[in-house]
């Protein structure tokens, strides 16, 4: 009696399997799309950041640190990137960051608009909570299958997949931005007749920009997060290294790896940190 | 600033090492319970626990393997899944007790850790097996049911690749084509690496790796769903060479001294011999486990049957290992003695 | 000329406003519907009209309903039934369209909490509607900087909202209200934030503004003062329902009921009440030519001791006499002239009792209001001063 009867039988996961394969052959056209899309925006972004020299990218980056936050960044910032470099990494960090800016645009573009909607619209907003909370929850390896199934191996599954991973806290930290511009500000922005669009861009975003800008710090940071899971797919950089290290147990290679990840991620952290503290008002 | 950047460092140095032996300490060490009532009349059988490196036909012989035991000896079995790195170190900490397959060309530690003596090579799995670089059969011979027509008539060997490259362009480096090689974990992907650059097929492919064996097979499995070329590592026996027909290009004949001349493996694979690895102190405590397992011996033949079984009647695991000792009753006979066989049969009926 | 009408308007709050109509038209209270049904009547079968370059002011107590009738009026608050007639439309009927263009143009409003935009600077704010009609920047610019001058903002233009105090902030509020040119202008409470002198400020700003531009107001506030001070006609609100609509004056003198009664209980009436609302009209007629005897009898009659004595021929008063003073006229053959008293005093109708108060000391004769051409027209004992007080 303790054991769930065995005669009730919803095999949910053959559907979604067979649902996934269907889509894979039926729809190989719209996802090569996809992919040449993302393909093109991200191979542009590695010629150009591998391109630059890396004096320039330290420099701008003592530049950026010190103009948004201290000197003090600055000099840390660039202390992280020498050592990162020193180590040997630079050339990963370059692919990792190409990847993690990808999924961050992607998800810009998706996210901001998506939760916008979402709080315009009760509805939406309905329809999105649990399919954030899934893309929050379900583990990351459950979709990276399918991700290799309509996009192949290689960095555009892992935008794919970071993508479906840093995408929520954007939303969500949107539409809260647009629901608690304060009431009467919204009021008085409606109350002098404007179209929806002027209201919201005029008003209710700039309003929104200060929590907006927190969504894509974490944005970014859950981007971050992904770049060890998104390596099992075949994405190279930073993630690749460690992935390696770890699996043969090569503590040097992985720490020396995972630091590089850890200041990377500090650094952009600080960076974007910095930046969405500007976006401030007083009230 | 400075110091949460020190304990930043602190902390993921930490985790690493936490990683590297989490399955190590979590896991109850049962040795010491049977210690203590060792005195009782009736002795307590330890727990058999198997390790689970996530492939099908290492889950097949663990479920084989878990059933005789179980059925036949009166154990009480275990599985614990991890990557095949930390499961041998959780086996030389005493927490796993068997893993039915050792790749040892893949697996260095593993031997290292024989020599020592804290983990025993329990002989030969199976020894026929393949692997190297496949493409799926519809690529060389076309597929008239699917409609696909022949893209390569003229691939039989891997140095035909040279003359194939227009075949498999790498999306992400436009003008160059793509080999998908191992999961980085795996000293085969170092090897296959070394031994395409050997043959200058680097100069036209890039050899890249596919960064977990599920993404490999996912990798495959579209492009065959797909009717796409591919060309990849694989190996044999698995269920993708149960279930998707692909053909292992040919290389030079093994021979060992082409293997190792100037360390460029220019031949194909030495069929591997797949070990069964186990804890040596665990072992000596379990001596009837031992003599079963010393004598466990199939065939990459007989796992793949068994596999495709799996694959065609979406069955689990347990089935399959079922269905496989029913279908082999003679070479499970062989492992056994006569009172475990037939209890074994019993319990199958 | 009539500006805005509103009619049996109605709003309901709610899953299914309309249903509760029915339950309203039944007569039923706003907390037995809350209570049956969960929906809120905001306000129930309001209905007034407001003038031209009226200041109209609504005052209810919190959860009255007043916030939400001003909304409607914008259309903020969509209504549930009713009309709204705004210079013979039916504003209620507007398309989306014209409802941007009705509130672009003719209705501005100002917020109790300011609703000021802290990611822009004081001109950007004023500039806002301007801005939304798609104005022309350099026309947007002189515009609100004009407006600025007129609210006392002359120099603050650049700054942050944040560097601004309170009375400055809904200055700021005012000027992007007016900049717009509106015909009407709501204001939501707009002075309940700030300190009680600046508020006083305000208020006296305000009644000069007004004075010049002449617009239609319509004020909300929950302060009696205040509402006496600047409303040229009062609505009180209660659980959404007008109790009474009234000059202040009339309101003072008519309470229509208790609950009246107690709201204006602590108002100053010494600044609001003037000498007409406190005066008996004058039915003597006493003139400098009559005889004593008559004279006395037409005391007599009334129930007065003292009668103000006009010029026959101006009809402006001229003295004061007593029932006593005339018996001494008849006794010793004196005319009216002869007997009466020189040392009375006028005040004008539109007085206020405050001012009369201190006047009333100089005289021990009732008090003679007389109009715009100095015609007597009645009288104040100076008992009644005292009595209008309470």
């Amino acid at each position: 009696m303790n054991e769930f009867p065995q005669f009730i039988n919803i095999p949910l996961g053959d559907y979604i399997k067979t649902f996934i394969s269907w889509l894979t052959v039926n729809y190989s056209g719209f996802f090569d799309g996809v992919k040449a899309g993302i393909l093109s925006v991200l191979l542009k972004m590695q010629d150009f950041l591998i391109w630059i020299p890396w004096f320039a990218v330290i420099l701008f980056i003592f530049a950026l640190g010190w103009k948004v936050k201290n000197l003090k960044s600055g000099l840390t910032f660039t202390a992280m990137l020498l050592l990162i470099g020193l180590m040997g990494y630079w050339e990963a960090m370059m692919l990792t960051i190409s990847i993690v800016l990808t999924a961050v645009v992607i998800s810009l573009l998706l996210g901001i608009p998506l939760g916008i909607l979402s709080a315009y619209n009760k509805r939406m907003d309905n329809i999105m909570r649990p399919i954030l909370d899934a893309m929050q929850t379900m583990p990351s390896f459950v979709y990276l299958i399918p991700a290799i199934m309509f996009f192949g191996l290689g960095s555009v599954p892992a935008v794919f997949a970071t993508t479906i991973y840093s995408l929520p806290p954007v939303i969500r930290l949107t539409a809260l931005a647009i629901n608690s511009v304060s009431h009467e500000m919204k009021e008085a922005a409606h109350a002098f007749g404007p179209t929806t669009w002027q209201a919201l861009v005029k008003v209710e975003i700039p309003q929104a920009m200060p929590t907006i800008m927190a969504g894509v710090n974490q944005t970014t940071m859950m981007a971050m997060a992904m770049v060890v899971v998104s390596s099992m797919i075949g994405a190279k950089g930073l993630g690749y290294s460690v992935l390696i290290a770890i699996n043969r147990t090569d503590v040097a290679m992985g720490a020396e790896a995972g630091i590089s990840i850890v200041f990377l991620a500090i650094i952009i952290d600080r960076l974007t940190q910095s930046v969405s503290e500007k976006f401030k008002y007083d009230e | 600033m400075k110091n949460t950047n020190k304990i930043w460092l602190f902390l993921f140095v930490l985790i690493l090492m936490v990683g590297a032996t989490a399955c190590s300490t979590n896991i109850p060490n049962d040795s010491e319970k049977t210690e203590e009532i060792d005195t009782e009349a009736v002795v307590e059988k330890e727990t058999v626990v198997f390790g689970d490196a996530g492939w099908d036909s290492l889950r097949l012989h663990n479920a084989i393997a878990a059933f005789i035991l179980e059925e036949g000896y009166g154990y009480e079995t275990d599985v614990i899944p991890g990557s095949s790195v930390n499961l041998i170190e959780g086996m030389v900490a005493g927490d796993i007790a068997v893993m039915m397959e050792m790749w040892q060309d893949n697996t260095p530690a593993f031997g290292e850790h024989v020599k020592s003596g804290t983990l025993m090579n329990l002989g030969t799995n199976f020894d026929d097996n393949a692997q190297g670089l496949y493409v799926p059969r519809y690529v060389i011979e076309g597929d008239a049911e699917r409609g696909i027509e022949a893209m390569a008539p003229d691939l039989k060997t891997v140095h035909d690749l040279m003359d194939y490259s227009d075949l498999f362009p790498d999306a992400e480096d436009p003008g160059r084509a793509i080999i998908v090689n191992g999961p980085p974990s795996w000293a085969v992907t170092t090897i296959m690496e070394i031994k395409l650059q050997g043959y200058g097929l680097d100069e036209k492919y890039n050899i890249v790796g596919s960064g977990s064996s599920a993404a490999l097979a996912a990798s495959l499995a579209a492009a065959y769903e797909k009717g796409q070329p591919w060309v990849g590592y694989y190996w044999e026996p698995t269920w993708i060479s149960g279930k998707y027909d692909i053909v292992l290009l040919e290389d030079a004949p093994f021979d060992e001294a082409l293997w190792n001349e100037g360390s460029k493996y220019a031949c194909e694979f030495k069929p591997e011999d797949v070990v069964i690895g186990a804890n040596t102190e665990f072992m000596q405590n379990n001596p009837e486990v031992m003599a079963f397992l010393e004598k466990y011996k199939t065939s990459s033949a007989l796992t793949a049957e068994a596999l495709a079984y799996l694959q065609d009647n979406d069955a689990e695991i347990d089935e399959a290992a079922q269905w496989f000792i029913l279908e082999n009753q003679e070479l499970v006979k062989e492992w056994v003695p006569e009172d475990v066989f037939t209890k074994v049969m019993t319990a199958l009926k | 000329m009539e500006k805005l009408r509103v009619e049996n308007l109605t709003k309901v709050f709610g899953k299914h406003p309309k249903k509760i109509l029915q339950l309203l038209e039944d007569g039923l209270k706003r907390d037995e519907i809350f209570k049956t049904t969960q929906h809120t009547v905001g306000i129930g079968n309001v209905n007034f009209s407001v003038e031209e370059g009226e200041t109209f002011v609504i005052m209810g107590l919190s959860g009255s309903g007043k916030s939400t009738l001003i909304r409607c009026l914008n259309l903020l608050n969509k209504p549930t039934a009713g009309k709204i007639i705004i210079d013979e439309e039916n504003i209620m009927d507007y398309d989306k369209k014209q409802m941007r263009e009705f509130r672009r143009n003719k209705i501005a409003m100002v917020f109790q909490h300011f609703g000021l935009f802290s990611h822009k600077t004081v001109i950007e704010n004023v500039e806002f509607g301007l801005e939304i009609k798609g104005e022309k920047k350099e026309y947007r610019y002189k515009k609100s900087l004009e407006t600025l001058k007129t609210v006392g903002l002359e120099g603050w233009e650049d700054y942050r909202i944040s560097a601004l105090s309170g009375g400055m902030k809904q200055r700021v509020g005012l000027a992007r209200a007016l900049a717009n040119d509106p015909e009407i202008i709501l204001m939501d409470e707009p002075f309940s934030a700030l300190d009680p002198l600046i508020r006083r400020d305000m208020h006296t700003e305000l009644l000069d503004l007004q004075s010049k531009l002449k617009k239609t107001i319509i004020f909300i506030t929950h302060d009696v003062n205040e509402a006496f001070k600047l409303g040229d006609r009062i609505a009180v609100l209660k659980e959404g329902e007008i109790v009474q609509i009234g000059t202040p004056e009339e309101i003072l003198e008519n309470p229509e009921n208790e609950y009246i009664r107690n709201f204006i209980q602590d108002i100053d009436r010494s600044r609001i009440l003037k000498a007409e609302n406190i005066m008996r009209k004058s039915i003597l007629k006493l003139n400098n030519s009559q005889k004593p005897k008559i004279a006395l009898e037409i005391l007599d009659d009334s129930d007065f001791q003292y009668g103000f004595v006009v010029d026959r021929e101006t009809r402006k008063i001229v003295g004061v006499v007593e029932a006593d003073d005339l018996i001494d006229a008849i006794k010793n053959k004196k005319t009216i002239e002869e007997v009466m008293h020189l040392d009375y005093i006028t005040v004008s109708k539109d007085e206020y009792v405050k001012e009369i108060i201190e006047k009333a000391y100089e005289t021990k004769y009732p008090i003679a209001v007389i109009d715009e051409s100095e015609n007597y027209i009645g009288r104040i004992q100076r008992g009644s001063l005292l009595k209008a007080l309470v």
